[in-house]
């Protein structure tokens, strides 16, 4: 059975993003855990925190919302989040990929599809709708 | 909830990530995702917060998502086509639902979850027999939009054709499963599959693979919510996420030795308890 050229080209930045994502992740969480960076709060100190609910927590703690953790970098509790944001951003690239393909086979349903579901994704990362 | 002061700090993240591996072979076994059982199961015998569990469940399913995606993809095993009005449909759920839990008291929450997992192990029960029945002709909806096609069947050595019906119902199914999967951190794949089986009549193999591809983009809508909110905790979800995952590589290699009936029978067990645990800590129990 032949793949679609899209359905090829999806499957390859899909696995690309996963696997950076995921380094990403491990890899700062370990930095985090045995403190080869300063973190914003020491895992130490968490049980203290882990049970209160996140607006508790976010007072408690001064963390911040929306992208302000970045403004916190390389602090090592906040390095994990550039894991998950990779893990995040991995469909939008895919869906800008396929906007490409779905217009060059003048697949016009499947390019506003597309569109609307960047929209929603780069809504939802924005953080202008929290 | 468990006294966090019981255990020193690094035990927490080691005894989640033996609690999660073994939730990952059972996940894999009886062929739903980690997060369904994650977030009931970590919430209520864990001393973590529930806005955080349900942030790294849906951490949890996204990865899972992201890297099975490919290789369901090449193998012909998922459609692209058929996950991308779906996953719109349940990615604009996902993120009103992340937000909704977001909103809610945590009894409320609490009350809500153990509710929704005694339906999922009801439904369990209830579908554990269920044969397929195929889409025979596509509706107008999955006709104007090309859902059909192909898949390799290798059971049988065969390609075998497809196709949906019920479109809008499926899409709908689909904005609803996104809600619940978002305010709860569910994941998806326990709904997926019959809302594309059983409703659409998609055959098992091809559902569970376009799940999956589904999941990826619902999840990283909600993700991006709880991100936002702060409702994240690296020491939650990376030792999840790594329990989850090499226990369903464990668990596929039990695969042969355990019948998938089996292991569906423990995993309604295992709701069933999580569920009643949950109903009782949202009664204040």
């Amino acid at each position: 059975m032949k793949l679609e050229r899209h359905e090829k080209a999806y499957a390859r930045w899909l696995a690309i993003g996963a696997r950076l994502g995921f380094a990403a992740l491990v890899a700062s969480f370990f930095i985090y855990l045995f403190d080869l960076i300063p973190p914003g709060i020491p895992p130490t100190e968490l049980p203290r925190y882990w049970g209160l609910p996140v607006g508790q927590y976010l007072a408690a703690t001064h963390a911040s919302t929306g992208w302000g953790w970045v403004a916190r970098l390389p602090q090592s509790d906040v390095l994990n989040f550039v894991g998950v944001v990779i893990l995040g951003a991995t469909s939008i690239a895919c869906y800008a990929r396929l906007i490409v393909d779905y217009a060059a086979e003048r697949d016009w349903i499947y390019v506003a599809i597309c569109i609307a579901q960047l929209a929603v994704l780069a809504t939802a990362a924005s953080g202008i709708l929290n | 909830m468990l006294d966090p002061t019981l255990l020193p700090w690094w035990a927490w993240p080691l005894l989640l990530f033996a609690v999660t591996f073994l939730l990952g072979i059972v996940a894999v076994i009886g062929g739903i995702g980690g997060g369904v059982l994650f977030v009931p199961i970590v919430a209520g015998f864990l001393p973590f917060h529930l806005d955080f569990v349900r942030g790294a469940g849906l951490l949890l399913a996204l990865s899972g998502a992201l890297s099975a995606g490919p290789s369901l993809l090449r193998g012909g095993l998922a459609s692209l086509r058929l996950a991308m009005p779906l996953a719109l449909a349940g990615s604009i759920g996902a993120i009103a639902g992340a937000f909704l839990g977001l909103a809610m008291p945590t009894r409320v929450l609490q009350l809500s979850l153990g509710i929704v997992v005694l339906a999922i192990a009801a439904l369990m029960w209830a579908t554990r027999h269920a044969g397929e029945t195929l889409a025979r002709t596509p509706d107008r909806w999955a006709a104007a939009l090309g859902l059909s096609g192909r898949y390799p069947e290798a059971s049988q050595g065969t390609i075998v054709a497809w196709t949906v019906h019920r479109t809008p119902a499926g899409l709908a199914a689909f904005a609803v499963i996104g809600v619940i999967g978002g305010m709860f951190g569910l994941g998806a794949g326990w709904a997926n599959v019959p809302a594309l089986t059983l409703l659409m009549g998609l055959p098992l193999k091809l559902a569970v693979g376009t799940s999956g591809l589904t999941m990826s983009i619902m999840n990283t809508s909600a993700a991006w919510v709880y991100l936002n909110e702060g409702a994240l905790l690296p020491i939650l979800h990376v030792p999840s996420i790594l329990g989850v995952m090499l226990g369903a590589r464990f668990g596929v290699r039990m695969l042969k030795r355990i019948e998938a009936q089996t292991a569906r029978y423990i995993i309604i067990a295992v709701l069933l308890i999580a569920g009643g645990r949950s109903l009782l800590q949202g009664f204040g129990i």
